[in-house]
Protein backbone atom coordinates (compact mmCIF):
# COMPACT_ATOMS: atom_id res chain seq x y z
CA UNK A 1 0.00 0.00 0.00
CA UNK A 2 1.27 3.30 -0.95
CA UNK A 3 0.73 6.70 1.06
CA UNK A 4 -1.41 7.81 -2.07
CA UNK A 5 -3.95 4.42 -1.35
CA UNK A 6 -4.31 5.81 2.30
CA UNK A 7 -6.55 8.48 2.31
CA UNK A 8 -9.40 6.12 0.28
CA UNK A 9 -9.90 3.82 2.67
CA UNK A 10 -12.52 3.92 5.27
CA UNK A 11 -11.94 4.30 9.04
CA UNK A 12 -12.15 0.77 9.38
CA UNK A 13 -10.30 -0.38 6.36
CA UNK A 14 -7.55 2.13 8.14
CA UNK A 15 -7.64 1.09 11.47
CA UNK A 16 -6.67 -2.69 9.94
CA UNK A 17 -3.83 -1.78 7.85
CA UNK A 18 -2.50 -0.21 10.85
CA UNK A 19 -2.66 -3.55 13.02
CA UNK A 20 -1.57 -5.39 10.66
CA UNK A 21 1.61 -2.93 10.08
CA UNK A 22 0.84 -2.41 6.39
CA UNK A 23 0.90 0.99 7.01
CA UNK A 24 1.98 2.68 10.19
CA UNK A 25 -0.11 5.65 11.64
CA UNK A 26 2.36 8.24 10.96
CA UNK A 27 2.44 7.86 7.25
CA UNK A 28 -1.38 7.60 7.78
CA UNK A 29 -1.52 10.86 9.42
CA UNK A 30 1.09 12.19 6.96
CA UNK A 31 -1.41 11.27 3.89
CA UNK A 32 -4.30 13.28 4.90
CA UNK A 33 -1.93 15.79 5.96
CA UNK A 34 -0.78 16.45 2.71
CA UNK A 35 -4.11 16.03 0.95
CA UNK A 36 -5.36 19.17 3.23
CA UNK A 37 -2.38 20.94 2.44
CA UNK A 38 -3.28 20.46 -1.29
CA UNK A 39 -7.15 21.08 -1.68
CA UNK A 40 -7.97 22.89 1.58
CA UNK A 41 -6.80 25.68 -0.11
CA UNK A 42 -9.83 25.43 -2.09
CA UNK A 43 -12.10 23.63 -0.01
CA UNK A 44 -12.50 25.73 3.11
CA UNK A 45 -13.31 22.11 5.12
CA UNK A 46 -10.79 23.26 7.99
CA UNK A 47 -10.70 26.14 10.26
CA UNK A 48 -7.17 24.76 12.57
CA UNK A 49 -4.97 21.74 11.47
CA UNK A 50 -3.61 20.60 14.37
CA UNK A 51 -0.51 19.18 12.04
CA UNK A 52 1.71 19.22 15.21
CA UNK A 53 -0.23 17.66 17.69
CA UNK A 54 -1.69 14.91 14.93
CA UNK A 55 2.15 13.45 14.14
CA UNK A 56 2.72 13.44 17.96
CA UNK A 57 0.26 11.64 18.25
CA UNK A 58 0.56 9.42 15.82
CA UNK A 59 4.71 8.74 16.63
CA UNK A 60 3.18 7.71 20.48
CA UNK A 61 0.09 5.27 18.43
CA UNK A 62 2.99 3.66 16.19
CA UNK A 63 5.22 2.93 19.53
CA UNK A 64 1.69 1.69 20.67
CA UNK A 65 1.61 -0.60 17.49
CA UNK A 66 5.58 -1.63 17.71
CA UNK A 67 5.04 -2.63 20.83
CA UNK A 68 2.33 -4.99 20.25
CA UNK A 69 -0.01 -2.82 22.12
CA UNK A 70 -3.88 -3.34 22.44
CA UNK A 71 -5.70 -1.53 19.20
CA UNK A 72 -8.86 -0.61 18.71
CA UNK A 73 -11.40 -0.55 15.90
CA UNK A 74 -10.34 2.84 15.37
CA UNK A 75 -6.74 2.75 16.99
CA UNK A 76 -4.48 5.18 14.68
CA UNK A 77 -7.47 6.70 12.42
CA UNK A 78 -7.32 10.24 11.57
CA UNK A 79 -10.27 12.39 12.85
CA UNK A 80 -11.65 15.91 12.50
CA UNK A 81 -14.70 17.41 14.16
CA UNK A 82 -16.82 20.65 14.05
CA UNK A 83 -15.74 23.47 15.19
CA UNK A 84 -18.61 23.45 17.82
CA UNK A 85 -16.42 20.79 20.38
CA UNK A 86 -14.34 22.27 22.84
CA UNK A 87 -10.73 21.47 22.52
CA UNK A 88 -8.50 22.34 25.41
CA UNK A 89 -5.72 24.62 24.32
CA UNK A 90 -6.70 24.60 20.64
CA UNK A 91 -9.19 27.27 19.19
CA UNK A 92 -12.45 26.58 19.48
CA UNK A 93 -14.49 29.16 16.83
CA UNK A 94 -18.13 28.10 16.37
CA UNK A 95 -17.81 29.64 13.35
CA UNK A 96 -18.23 32.91 14.79
CA UNK A 97 -15.83 35.89 15.18
CA UNK A 98 -17.50 36.25 18.55
CA UNK A 99 -15.42 33.14 19.38
CA UNK A 100 -12.47 34.03 17.61
CA UNK A 101 -10.42 33.98 20.56
CA UNK A 102 -12.11 31.03 22.56
CA UNK A 103 -9.60 28.79 23.90
CA UNK A 104 -11.60 26.00 26.00
CA UNK A 105 -9.70 25.08 29.22
CA UNK A 106 -11.52 21.50 28.69
CA UNK A 107 -12.18 18.53 26.35
CA UNK A 108 -15.91 17.62 25.19
CA UNK A 109 -16.51 14.52 26.20
CA UNK A 110 -16.96 13.39 22.56
CA UNK A 111 -12.85 14.87 21.94
CA UNK A 112 -12.47 12.55 25.26
CA UNK A 113 -13.65 9.27 24.30
CA UNK A 114 -12.07 9.40 20.68
CA UNK A 115 -8.82 9.61 21.96
CA UNK A 116 -9.83 7.20 24.38
CA UNK A 117 -10.78 4.97 21.03
CA UNK A 118 -7.20 5.53 19.49
CA UNK A 119 -8.06 8.34 17.24
CA UNK A 120 -5.79 10.77 16.16
CA UNK A 121 -7.58 14.50 16.17
CA UNK A 122 -6.43 16.11 12.60
CA UNK A 123 -8.43 19.24 13.24
CA UNK A 124 -11.32 21.91 13.83
CA UNK A 125 -13.90 22.10 10.83
CA UNK A 126 -15.56 24.75 9.41
CA UNK A 127 -19.29 25.14 10.32
CA UNK A 128 -22.20 28.03 9.63
CA UNK A 129 -22.07 30.37 12.48
CA UNK A 130 -23.40 29.23 15.89
CA UNK A 131 -24.19 26.20 13.82
CA UNK A 132 -26.75 27.67 12.72
CA UNK A 133 -27.10 28.02 8.98
CA UNK A 134 -27.12 30.45 6.42
CA UNK A 135 -24.28 32.52 6.97
CA UNK A 136 -23.38 34.86 4.17
CA UNK A 137 -19.96 35.49 4.74
CA UNK A 138 -18.12 32.82 6.92
CA UNK A 139 -14.86 34.00 8.60
CA UNK A 140 -12.92 31.17 7.91
CA UNK A 141 -14.08 30.88 4.09
CA UNK A 142 -16.87 29.78 2.17
CA UNK A 143 -16.54 25.32 2.35
CA UNK A 144 -17.21 24.06 -0.85
CA UNK A 145 -18.92 21.39 -2.14
CA UNK A 146 -16.25 18.59 -3.70
CA UNK A 147 -19.12 17.48 -6.14
CA UNK A 148 -19.80 20.84 -7.15
CA UNK A 149 -17.82 24.12 -5.86
CA UNK A 150 -21.05 26.30 -6.96
CA UNK A 151 -22.67 24.68 -4.54
CA UNK A 152 -23.31 24.23 -0.63
CA UNK A 153 -22.06 21.07 1.13
CA UNK A 154 -25.04 21.85 3.19
CA UNK A 155 -25.40 23.12 6.87
CA UNK A 156 -24.23 23.61 10.01
CA UNK A 157 -21.47 20.60 10.00
CA UNK A 158 -20.19 21.91 6.68
CA UNK A 159 -16.46 21.30 6.72
CA UNK A 160 -17.33 18.06 8.03
CA UNK A 161 -19.46 16.80 4.87
CA UNK A 162 -16.20 18.65 2.50
CA UNK A 163 -13.72 16.47 4.32
CA UNK A 164 -15.25 13.44 3.72
CA UNK A 165 -16.10 14.01 0.19
CA UNK A 166 -12.53 15.36 -0.67
CA UNK A 167 -10.99 12.71 1.81
CA UNK A 168 -9.21 15.00 3.77
CA UNK A 169 -9.98 12.79 7.00
CA UNK A 170 -10.99 9.52 7.59
CA UNK A 171 -14.06 9.99 9.97
CA UNK A 172 -15.79 12.82 11.31
CA UNK A 173 -18.15 14.45 14.10
CA UNK A 174 -20.57 17.03 13.50
CA UNK A 175 -23.37 17.74 15.24
CA UNK A 176 -26.74 17.86 14.46
CA UNK A 177 -29.87 20.08 16.02
CA UNK A 178 -32.11 20.02 12.94
CA UNK A 179 -30.35 18.64 10.42
CA UNK A 180 -26.58 20.04 10.76
CA UNK A 181 -25.15 16.36 10.44
CA UNK A 182 -27.63 14.85 7.91
CA UNK A 183 -28.13 17.54 5.41
CA UNK A 184 -24.11 17.63 5.00
CA UNK A 185 -24.33 14.14 4.71
CA UNK A 186 -26.90 14.20 2.16
CA UNK A 187 -25.07 16.99 0.10
CA UNK A 188 -21.65 15.37 0.36
CA UNK A 189 -22.49 12.03 -0.62
CA UNK A 190 -21.11 10.78 3.14
CA UNK A 191 -23.00 8.94 6.00
CA UNK A 192 -24.57 11.40 9.15
CA UNK A 193 -26.09 9.77 11.82
CA UNK A 194 -28.57 11.86 14.21
CA UNK A 195 -28.46 9.67 17.53
CA UNK A 196 -30.74 9.52 19.80
CA UNK A 197 -31.43 12.70 21.43
CA UNK A 198 -30.05 11.20 25.24
CA UNK A 199 -27.02 8.78 23.50
CA UNK A 200 -24.13 10.79 23.44
CA UNK A 201 -22.98 13.19 25.42
CA UNK A 202 -23.06 17.31 24.82
CA UNK A 203 -20.35 17.89 27.49
CA UNK A 204 -18.02 20.82 25.69
CA UNK A 205 -20.32 21.38 22.36
CA UNK A 206 -21.36 24.67 22.63
CA UNK A 207 -25.17 24.46 22.54
CA UNK A 208 -27.20 26.18 19.63
CA UNK A 209 -30.77 24.70 20.94
CA UNK A 210 -29.73 22.60 23.93
CA UNK A 211 -32.70 19.83 24.09
CA UNK A 212 -32.07 19.09 20.23
CA UNK A 213 -28.63 19.48 19.49
CA UNK A 214 -26.44 15.64 19.81
CA UNK A 215 -23.82 14.81 18.39
CA UNK A 216 -23.43 13.44 14.93
CA UNK A 217 -21.24 10.85 13.65
CA UNK A 218 -20.25 11.50 10.31
CA UNK A 219 -18.51 9.15 7.97
CA UNK A 220 -17.19 7.56 5.06
CA UNK A 221 -19.41 4.47 5.32
CA UNK A 222 -22.27 2.89 7.82
CA UNK A 223 -19.52 0.59 9.38
CA UNK A 224 -17.57 3.43 10.27
CA UNK A 225 -20.62 5.58 11.30
CA UNK A 226 -21.29 2.63 14.03
CA UNK A 227 -17.71 2.28 14.68
CA UNK A 228 -17.94 6.17 15.83
CA UNK A 229 -20.71 6.05 17.86
CA UNK A 230 -19.82 3.39 19.87
CA UNK A 231 -16.82 5.16 20.87
CA UNK A 232 -18.83 8.35 21.82
CA UNK A 233 -21.90 7.20 23.19
CA UNK A 234 -22.71 6.86 26.69
CA UNK A 235 -23.99 7.95 29.88
CA UNK A 236 -21.59 10.81 31.53
CA UNK A 237 -21.81 12.00 34.93
CA UNK A 238 -21.16 15.82 33.27
CA UNK A 239 -24.07 15.82 30.84
CA UNK A 240 -26.52 14.69 33.30
CA UNK A 241 -29.07 14.11 30.71
CA UNK A 242 -27.40 11.34 29.29
CA UNK A 243 -28.63 7.57 29.24
CA UNK A 244 -27.32 4.82 31.37
CA UNK A 245 -28.40 2.37 28.60
CA UNK A 246 -25.64 0.11 27.88
CA UNK A 247 -23.43 0.53 24.68
CA UNK A 248 -24.26 -2.08 22.26
CA UNK A 249 -22.13 -3.33 19.48
CA UNK A 250 -23.51 -1.23 17.09
CA UNK A 251 -22.20 -3.48 14.18
CA UNK A 252 -24.17 -6.23 15.61
CA UNK A 253 -27.01 -6.44 12.85
CA UNK A 254 -24.40 -6.10 10.00
CA UNK A 255 -24.92 -8.93 7.33
CA UNK A 256 -28.28 -10.45 8.78
CA UNK A 257 -30.70 -9.18 5.82
CA UNK A 258 -33.92 -7.64 6.26
CA UNK A 259 -36.64 -9.61 6.36
CA UNK A 260 -38.99 -9.09 8.66
CA UNK A 261 -38.37 -5.47 8.99
CA UNK A 262 -40.95 -2.99 7.93
CA UNK A 263 -40.65 -0.13 6.28
CA UNK A 264 -42.73 3.00 6.42
CA UNK A 265 -42.50 5.73 3.07
CA UNK A 266 -43.69 8.87 5.29
CA UNK A 267 -46.94 10.03 2.65
CA UNK A 268 -46.72 14.14 3.83
CA UNK A 269 -42.75 13.85 2.55
CA UNK A 270 -42.85 11.81 -0.33
CA UNK A 271 -45.69 13.83 -1.66
CA UNK A 272 -44.35 17.00 -1.60
CA UNK A 273 -44.98 19.12 -4.72
CA UNK A 274 -41.23 21.23 -4.20
CA UNK A 275 -39.57 17.94 -4.18
CA UNK A 276 -36.83 17.27 -6.99
CA UNK A 277 -38.37 14.54 -9.32
CA UNK A 278 -34.51 12.54 -9.34
CA UNK A 279 -34.50 12.96 -5.10
CA UNK A 280 -38.66 11.38 -5.72
CA UNK A 281 -37.06 8.78 -8.23
CA UNK A 282 -34.39 7.95 -6.17
CA UNK A 283 -35.76 7.33 -2.82
CA UNK A 284 -38.55 4.87 -4.64
CA UNK A 285 -35.47 2.68 -6.12
CA UNK A 286 -34.04 2.99 -2.67
CA UNK A 287 -37.03 1.45 -1.10
CA UNK A 288 -37.34 -0.83 -4.09
CA UNK A 289 -33.92 -1.98 -3.19
CA UNK A 290 -34.58 -2.61 0.63
CA UNK A 291 -37.77 -4.42 -0.56
CA UNK A 292 -35.59 -6.60 -2.92
CA UNK A 293 -33.72 -8.00 0.45
CA UNK A 294 -36.47 -9.04 2.21
CA UNK A 295 -38.00 -5.43 3.88
CA UNK A 296 -42.11 -5.23 4.08
CA UNK A 297 -42.55 -1.84 2.44
CA UNK A 298 -45.72 0.72 4.24
CA UNK A 299 -47.12 4.03 3.69
CA UNK A 300 -47.46 5.72 6.81
CA UNK A 301 -49.31 8.87 7.18
CA UNK A 302 -47.42 11.76 9.48
CA UNK A 303 -49.67 14.66 9.23
CA UNK A 304 -47.95 17.25 11.48
CA UNK A 305 -44.59 16.86 9.41
CA UNK A 306 -45.18 19.36 6.55
CA UNK A 307 -45.59 22.17 9.54
CA UNK A 308 -42.14 20.54 11.20
CA UNK A 309 -39.69 22.96 9.43
CA UNK A 310 -41.72 26.33 11.16
CA UNK A 311 -42.23 23.98 14.49
CA UNK A 312 -38.12 23.19 14.49
CA UNK A 313 -37.98 27.35 13.84
CA UNK A 314 -40.15 28.62 16.03
CA UNK A 315 -38.63 26.32 18.77
CA UNK A 316 -34.59 26.09 18.05
CA UNK A 317 -34.59 29.73 17.10
CA UNK A 318 -36.14 30.97 19.68
CA UNK A 319 -34.63 29.23 22.23
CA UNK A 320 -31.13 29.78 20.77
CA UNK A 321 -31.97 33.95 20.48
CA UNK A 322 -32.60 33.49 24.18
CA UNK A 323 -29.56 31.75 25.06
CA UNK A 324 -27.43 34.48 22.96
CA UNK A 325 -29.07 36.90 24.50
CA UNK A 326 -25.57 38.63 25.88
CA UNK A 327 -24.38 38.58 22.43
CA UNK A 328 -27.24 39.91 20.71
CA UNK A 329 -27.57 43.12 23.18
CA UNK A 330 -23.74 43.76 23.37
CA UNK A 331 -21.80 42.54 20.27
CA UNK A 332 -24.54 41.69 17.66
CA UNK A 333 -21.78 43.60 15.39
CA UNK A 334 -19.21 41.05 15.75
CA UNK A 335 -22.30 38.21 13.98
CA UNK A 336 -22.20 38.26 10.10
CA UNK A 337 -25.56 39.61 8.91
CA UNK A 338 -27.82 36.47 8.37
CA UNK A 339 -27.43 35.12 11.53
CA UNK A 340 -27.81 38.67 13.37
CA UNK A 341 -30.96 39.45 11.29
CA UNK A 342 -32.33 35.43 12.24
CA UNK A 343 -31.51 35.45 15.96
CA UNK A 344 -32.64 38.88 16.38
CA UNK A 345 -36.41 38.29 14.83
CA UNK A 346 -36.32 35.13 16.51
CA UNK A 347 -35.85 37.03 20.20
CA UNK A 348 -39.18 38.67 19.61
CA UNK A 349 -41.58 35.99 19.32
CA UNK A 350 -43.73 35.69 22.06
CA UNK A 351 -43.75 33.12 25.04
CA UNK A 352 -47.43 32.35 23.82
CA UNK A 353 -46.12 31.18 20.47
CA UNK A 354 -42.71 29.63 21.73
CA UNK A 355 -45.18 27.66 24.26
CA UNK A 356 -47.08 26.57 21.43
CA UNK A 357 -44.53 25.62 19.01
CA UNK A 358 -43.09 23.67 22.15
CA UNK A 359 -46.52 21.53 21.80
CA UNK A 360 -46.91 21.15 18.46
CA UNK A 361 -43.17 19.30 18.80
CA UNK A 362 -44.84 16.98 21.26
CA UNK A 363 -47.96 16.38 19.06
CA UNK A 364 -45.55 15.60 16.07
CA UNK A 365 -43.44 13.33 18.42
CA UNK A 366 -46.88 11.11 19.45
CA UNK A 367 -47.69 11.15 15.45
CA UNK A 368 -44.14 9.51 15.04
CA UNK A 369 -44.17 7.14 17.77
CA UNK A 370 -47.63 6.05 16.50
CA UNK A 371 -46.05 5.33 13.50
CA UNK A 372 -43.38 3.35 14.43
CA UNK A 373 -46.11 1.14 16.31
CA UNK A 374 -46.65 -0.37 12.78
CA UNK A 375 -43.40 -0.32 11.17
CA UNK A 376 -40.01 -0.55 11.91
CA UNK A 377 -37.87 2.19 9.87
CA UNK A 378 -39.34 5.36 8.23
CA UNK A 379 -38.32 6.19 4.86
CA UNK A 380 -37.99 9.94 3.21
CA UNK A 381 -35.11 11.94 1.42
CA UNK A 382 -32.62 13.79 3.46
CA UNK A 383 -33.84 16.63 1.57
CA UNK A 384 -36.35 17.79 -0.89
CA UNK A 385 -33.46 18.33 -3.69
CA UNK A 386 -29.78 18.41 -4.78
CA UNK A 387 -27.44 20.84 -2.76
CA UNK A 388 -28.39 24.17 -4.41
CA UNK A 389 -25.72 26.84 -5.14
CA UNK A 390 -24.54 29.11 -2.30
CA UNK A 391 -26.07 32.31 -4.05
CA UNK A 392 -29.60 30.70 -3.56
CA UNK A 393 -29.07 30.59 0.14
CA UNK A 394 -27.94 33.88 0.41
CA UNK A 395 -30.34 35.34 -2.10
CA UNK A 396 -33.01 37.50 -0.26
CA UNK A 397 -36.43 36.59 0.10
CA UNK A 398 -39.26 37.58 -2.72
CA UNK A 399 -42.23 36.47 -1.37
CA UNK A 400 -43.91 34.15 1.63
CA UNK A 401 -44.24 31.59 -0.67
CA UNK A 402 -40.59 31.93 -1.22
CA UNK A 403 -39.72 32.13 3.04
CA UNK A 404 -41.87 28.68 3.10
CA UNK A 405 -40.23 26.73 0.70
CA UNK A 406 -36.46 28.19 0.81
CA UNK A 407 -36.78 28.52 5.02
CA UNK A 408 -39.62 26.34 6.65
CA UNK A 409 -40.43 23.75 4.47
CA UNK A 410 -36.87 22.39 3.55
CA UNK A 411 -35.80 21.93 7.08
CA UNK A 412 -39.27 19.71 7.89
CA UNK A 413 -36.87 16.96 5.71
CA UNK A 414 -34.35 16.76 8.89
CA UNK A 415 -36.15 18.81 11.71
CA UNK A 416 -38.83 16.36 12.28
CA UNK A 417 -36.05 13.59 13.77
CA UNK A 418 -34.92 16.38 15.72
CA UNK A 419 -38.00 17.72 17.11
CA UNK A 420 -39.48 14.19 18.12
CA UNK A 421 -35.88 12.97 19.44
CA UNK A 422 -35.55 10.41 17.24
CA UNK A 423 -31.95 8.55 16.06
CA UNK A 424 -32.05 9.03 11.94
CA UNK A 425 -29.15 8.26 9.49
CA UNK A 426 -28.73 9.83 5.86
CA UNK A 427 -26.85 7.64 3.37
CA UNK A 428 -25.62 8.13 -0.03
CA UNK A 429 -29.00 7.23 -1.84
CA UNK A 430 -27.83 7.92 -5.44
CA UNK A 431 -26.94 11.06 -8.15
CA UNK A 432 -29.14 13.31 -9.91
CA UNK A 433 -27.78 12.94 -13.81
CA UNK A 434 -25.63 15.98 -13.03
CA UNK A 435 -23.59 13.96 -10.48
CA UNK A 436 -25.00 15.98 -7.47
CA UNK A 437 -26.00 13.75 -4.35
CA UNK A 438 -29.28 12.61 -3.06
CA UNK A 439 -29.26 11.50 0.36
CA UNK A 440 -31.53 8.73 1.57
CA UNK A 441 -32.89 9.03 5.10
CA UNK A 442 -34.17 6.42 7.68
CA UNK A 443 -35.30 6.86 11.14
CA UNK A 444 -36.05 5.01 14.07
CA UNK A 445 -37.69 4.47 17.54
CA UNK A 446 -35.50 5.61 20.30
CA UNK A 447 -32.51 4.12 20.55
CA UNK A 448 -33.04 1.94 18.27
CA UNK A 449 -29.73 3.06 16.49
CA UNK A 450 -28.29 -0.64 16.02
CA UNK A 451 -31.43 -1.26 13.98
CA UNK A 452 -31.24 1.91 11.80
CA UNK A 453 -27.40 1.12 11.68
CA UNK A 454 -27.87 -2.09 9.84
CA UNK A 455 -30.84 -1.24 7.45
CA UNK A 456 -28.37 1.29 6.16
CA UNK A 457 -25.27 -0.97 5.50
CA UNK A 458 -27.64 -3.40 4.24
CA UNK A 459 -28.99 -0.67 1.41
CA UNK A 460 -25.43 0.56 0.72
CA UNK A 461 -23.87 -2.89 0.42
CA UNK A 462 -26.36 -3.50 -2.41
CA UNK A 463 -25.78 0.09 -3.94
CA UNK A 464 -22.75 1.89 -5.18
CA UNK A 465 -23.00 5.21 -4.24
CA UNK A 466 -20.61 5.27 -1.79
CA UNK A 467 -17.41 4.16 -4.07
CA UNK A 468 -18.18 7.00 -6.21
CA UNK A 469 -15.61 9.79 -5.96
CA UNK A 470 -15.84 13.68 -5.94
CA UNK A 471 -14.48 14.79 -9.08
CA UNK A 472 -10.97 17.10 -9.14
CA UNK A 473 -10.31 15.17 -6.06
CA UNK A 474 -7.38 12.91 -7.46
CA UNK A 475 -3.66 13.97 -6.25
CA UNK B 1 -53.05 53.74 13.20
CA UNK B 2 -51.97 50.18 13.10
CA UNK B 3 -47.99 50.27 12.97
CA UNK B 4 -45.97 48.92 10.34
CA UNK B 5 -44.00 46.09 10.29
CA UNK B 6 -40.80 48.14 10.39
CA UNK B 7 -42.80 50.09 13.83
CA UNK B 8 -43.49 47.05 15.13
CA UNK B 9 -40.32 45.31 15.29
CA UNK B 10 -39.26 48.24 16.35
CA UNK B 11 -41.65 48.48 19.16
CA UNK B 12 -40.59 45.01 20.46
CA UNK B 13 -36.64 45.15 20.14
CA UNK B 14 -37.11 48.09 22.51
CA UNK B 15 -39.14 46.06 24.94
CA UNK B 16 -36.73 43.37 24.84
CA UNK B 17 -33.76 44.96 24.67
CA UNK B 18 -32.53 44.04 21.80
CA UNK B 19 -30.48 47.12 19.85
CA UNK B 20 -31.04 46.46 15.95
CA UNK B 21 -28.96 48.17 13.13
CA UNK B 22 -31.59 50.71 11.73
CA UNK B 23 -30.55 49.67 7.80
CA UNK B 24 -31.19 45.89 8.71
CA UNK B 25 -34.37 46.82 10.36
CA UNK B 26 -36.87 45.74 7.31
CA UNK B 27 -34.89 42.63 7.23
CA UNK B 28 -35.10 41.82 11.10
CA UNK B 29 -38.90 42.86 10.62
CA UNK B 30 -39.62 40.30 7.06
CA UNK B 31 -37.84 37.53 8.44
CA UNK B 32 -40.29 38.10 12.19
CA UNK B 33 -43.36 38.71 10.13
CA UNK B 34 -42.63 35.08 8.43
CA UNK B 35 -41.65 32.97 11.57
CA UNK B 36 -44.97 34.58 12.71
CA UNK B 37 -47.18 33.89 9.83
CA UNK B 38 -45.72 30.43 9.66
CA UNK B 39 -46.40 29.34 13.13
CA UNK B 40 -49.72 31.08 13.50
CA UNK B 41 -50.76 28.17 11.43
CA UNK B 42 -49.96 25.81 14.35
CA UNK B 43 -53.28 27.70 16.08
CA UNK B 44 -55.06 25.28 14.25
CA UNK B 45 -54.11 22.39 16.24
CA UNK B 46 -55.49 21.08 19.44
CA UNK B 47 -52.60 21.52 22.08
CA UNK B 48 -55.06 21.71 25.07
CA UNK B 49 -53.65 18.57 26.87
CA UNK B 50 -50.04 18.75 25.89
CA UNK B 51 -47.56 19.41 27.99
CA UNK B 52 -44.28 21.15 26.45
CA UNK B 53 -41.39 19.27 27.81
CA UNK B 54 -38.36 19.65 26.56
CA UNK B 55 -36.43 16.11 27.29
CA UNK B 56 -38.92 13.48 26.69
CA UNK B 57 -38.98 10.90 29.57
CA UNK B 58 -36.91 7.46 28.36
CA UNK B 59 -39.62 4.75 29.64
CA UNK B 60 -41.31 6.20 25.84
CA UNK B 61 -38.29 4.05 24.00
CA UNK B 62 -40.57 0.85 25.19
CA UNK B 63 -43.14 1.12 22.34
Amino acid sequence: MTRHDIPWLSAAETAVAIKTKQVSPVEVVQAYLARIEQFDGQLHAYITVMREEALAAARQAEQTVLRGGDVGPLFGVPVAVKDQFWTRGILTTNGSRVYRDFVPDADATVITRLQQAGTILLGKLNLSELAMGGTQEPPWGIPRNPWDRERTPGESSSGSGVALAAHLCAASVGEDTGGSGRSPASYCSAVGLRPTCTRVSRYGMTPMCWYLDTAAPMTKTVQDCALILGAIAGYDPRDPFTSRRPVPDYTARFGRGLRGIRLGLIRELDEDAGMHPEVKQAIHNAVEVLRQQGAEVHEVSIPLVALAGAIFVGVADTEGAGARDDVLRTRAAELDRASRTRLQAAALVPAKVYNRALKARVLLRQQFLEALRHVDVLVSATAPAPPPKHTALTAPFVNADDVRSRFFFRRAYTGCYALTALPAISIPGGFTTDNLPIGLQLGARPFAEELLLGVAHAYEQATPWHTRRAPGIEE
Amino acid sequence: MALSKEERCRELAQLVGIPLMEAEVAEVAERFESLMRELERLTQLDLAHIQPVLVFPEEEAQL
